[in-house]
């Protein structure tokens, strides 16, 4: 055990360096003692009165701390008065050395580590139901700190620098987040973290060094074989070698996701408002529909946003214009390179009149938002995509009112956050975008019921485990070899003429990945489901599928009798529930 | 409407107004205490407490404690009366009766924490 380890070290350091403070005292506490002992007190009675061991002691107690209660029991005689006066001053200087010492102890940064440390593994070992490891809380890790939360699941959270670490712990969570400064790439610092208890479901590294997330992901894969993986990247050559890591590994790079979800606006014009309305983005409404104009668009910026942008643009015949600081060599699909930096004069060059949309994708928030306004002083019907790179200009990018704010690290939350809570959300996403004649038609129905029993409600994204613990009811009567049909759980169990505001969206039996499943699918054992709904449908889906009562009630109309002699009345009268 | 609800709901409430009944009044003075409105009480309570048998949701499982606990306090009034005009034949003397009204004092609080789930349940359900 780690944690163990660390506390006797935490002590060992304690006893070691109190040593001599203690040796000091206990050698001054016993000569005062014996001297008090031994000096003869005053006379009563013609009898020399003497200190017995245990008045002696009392009296050092209190002389050494400084409390002074007086001559007790009996007044003394002035020999022992001129010891008490030895005794104070050595013992007073002897406790304020050992109270010296303790504080310098606690003082010394590298007790305090370990001191934090052993804190820390014992939070993780606390916790009792799933968590995850989080390295790195950045921008990304506080987003997705805070939807975690949300959904009650811990994290252990483990960052190099100590203020990041400090503004979590004054954070309100709903569920406890045990947090540490220290490497992450550490192997030790993962073991505290909980990596190898089998309640550990993910660890997810999002550091700001790739070559941190590499390593980490690797020693989690090396020390864990099972957990899941979740790394953030940018750059391909180490997404290769994570993608060799072999389990379950998924890497997020915010790039490629926001290009999925243009290329899936580009033939779909609901799912960008569908999929920002999923993810609880603000301002989000399910009536928008978003379609990407389809003439010539002025890239600007091709860093990693740009090239995964033009990329999706030109798969779907576009023609575009870039203009970048760097020449580029790669230049097949780019209709024009402009090499400078973005000003009127360049987007000029780029045509930028003509241009149906544009793309200000630098890595910098403030010559994006000048990017804007320059371009749309000359085309006032431009689409406008902009990147955000940082959270705190938030304010600044809404007055703008642009199409579509691509924000990495929200981007890079959200994903993580849906694969840890939803992940079949996947699968779900892919069935819909699928080019398939009628599957728009399908996301059509889809918005819609969402519009209409969702509404302007928070969306709760749930996933329902049909395993003993979670939904004991519902194996209870599977048990039985009853048949628990989906038409049955979305009722409402509190009048079952009424359905639940929530649409299904997947279930996963054994390996099959049904979407959209009919009412009429029967549950079976170990099933995952997948749905999104108000909250208030959430909790009764879940106070459904855990109380044989409510279950009954949907299943048959009738209440079932919940003691012993309802239930020999009910049988007596055959009938089925009362 | 839930037949088995009405009924337990009937039983706990009319266990609650009955056992109050008989509490109230001077604490010492027998005139103001009924015996039979004690033998109701109890009576009532056991039926409540007997209602809840085989009940395995949460709540069920609460408020047959509580009910057990009224009936505990209520045998133990009756006991105490017994004994008093019975066996010992000290009869009801105001020490006497003042003990057998504190313990329907405490069953009545169970019975109004009894009544105070029942109501909370109700209202939860229909949120």
């Amino acid at each position: 055990m780690p944690a163990t380890v660390d506390l006797s070290r935490v002590t060992f350091i304690v006893m070691r360096e109190m040593r001599s403070p203690l040796v000091a005292l206990i050698i001054v506490y016993s000569i005062s003692i014996l001297g008090m002992v031994f000096i003869p007190g005053i006379e009563i009675e013609g009898e020399t009165q003497y200190l017995s061991i245990f008045h002696a002691f009392y009296f050092m107690t209190y002389t050494a701390t400084t409390t002074g209660f007086g001559e007790i029991p009996i007044r003394f005689s002035d020999a022992q008065r001129f010891w008490a006066i030895i005794c104070l001053y050595g013992s007073v200087i002897t406790w304020f050395y050992a109270i010296g010492t303790i504080i310098r102890l606690f003082q010394n940064p590298f007790l305090s580590r370990a001191f934090s440390e052993w804190k820390f593994s014992r939070g993780v070992q606390r916790i009792q139901g799933p968590f995850v490891v989080l390295c790195g809380f950045g921008d990304t890790g506080s987003v997705l700190m805070r939807g975690l939360s949300d959904y009650g699941l811990p994290a252990v959270v483990i960052d190099n620098v100590e203020e990041r670490i400090k503004a979590l712990q004054l954070r309100d969570y709903k569920v406890v987040m045990p947090s540490f400064c220290g490497d992450a790439s550490v192997p030790k610092h993962l073991i505290e973290a909980g990596l190898l208890r089998s309640n550990c479901m993910a660890v997810i590294a999002i550091t700001n060094s790739e070559e941190a997330n590499l390593k980490i992901s690797a020693l989690a894969r090396l020390l864990n074989p099972n957990v899941s993986i979740i790394s953030m990247s940018k750059v391909e050559v180490f997404e290769e070698t994570l993608a060799t890591l072999g389990g379950d590994v998924h890497i997020v790079d915010p790039f490629k996701t926001f290009a999925k979800v243009l290329a899936a606006a580009m033939h779909n014009p609901g799912f960008y408002s569908f999929n920002n309305w999923l993810v609880r983005d603000k301002n989000a409404t399910l009536d928008r529909y978003i379609m990407p104009p389809k003439g010539t668009w002025v890239v600007c910026g091709y860093g990693r946003m740009g090239h995964e942008v033009n990329r999706v643009l030109s798969k779907y015949g576009i023609k575009t214009a870039v203009i970048d600081p760097h020449d580029s060599k790669e230049e097949e699909q780019i209709d024009r390179y402009i090499v400078g930096r973005t000003t009127s004069k360049t987007l000029a060059a780029a045509g930028i009149e003509n241009a149906a949309g544009i793309l200000a994708g630098t890595n910098d928030d403030g010559h994006n938002l000048g990017i804007l306004l320059n371009a749309r002083y000359f085309n006032r019907d431009l689409f406008t995509i902009v990147r955000q790179n940082r959270h705190e200009n938030e304010v600044a990018f809404r007055a703008t009112e642009v199409d579509m704010t691509m924000q990495p690290t929200l981007v890079a939350a959200r994903k993580i956050l849906f694969l840890l809570i939803a992940p079949l959300l996947k699968t779900f996403n892919r069935y819909l975008l699928e080019d398939i004649p009628g599957r728009q038609e399908k996301m059509e129905a889809v918005i819609h019921s969402l519009r209409e029993k969702v509404g302007h409600q928070r969306p709760h994204l749930v996933t329902i485990d049909f395993t003993r613990e979670k939904s004991k009811a519902v194996i209870e009567l599977l048990d039985q070899g009853k048949k628990v049909l989906l038409s049955d759980l979305i009722k409402d169990p509190r009048g079952r003429e009424h359905k639940l505001d929530l649409v299904v969206f997947v279930i996963k039996s054994s390996e099959q990945e049904i979407v959209l499943p009919p009412d009429s699918y029967e549950i079976q054992e170990n099933d995952q489901l997948l749905f999104c709904g108000t909250g208030l449908a959430h909790r009764l889906f879940n106070a459904t599928i855990n109380s044989e009562y409510k279950l009954f009630y949907i299943q048959h109309g009738v209440y079932k009798p919940r003691s012993y002699l309802a239930r020999w009345l009910v049988k007596k009268m055959d009938k089925v529930g009362v | 409407m839930n037949l088995e609800k009405v009924i337990f709901g009937f039983f706990v409430v009319l266990a609650l107004t009955l056992n109050f009944g008989f509490f109230l009044g001077e604490m010492d003075n027998p005139a103001h205490h009924n015996v039979y409105e004690l033998f109701a009480v109890i009576v009532v309570n056991l039926v409540a407490t007997a209602l809840k048998f085989g009940d395995r949701s949460q709540i069920g499982a609460v408020l047959f404690a509580t009910s057990l606990v009224a009936d505990l306090e209520l045998l133990a009034a009756a006991t105490y009366w017994t004994f008093a005009v019975h066996i010992t034949g000290t009869g009801l003397t105001p020490d006497v009766m003042s003990s057998i009204i504190s313990l329907t004092g405490g069953a009545l609080l169970a019975n109004v924490i009894s009544t105070i789930i029942l109501v909370s349940e109700t209202l939860f359900n229909r949120l």
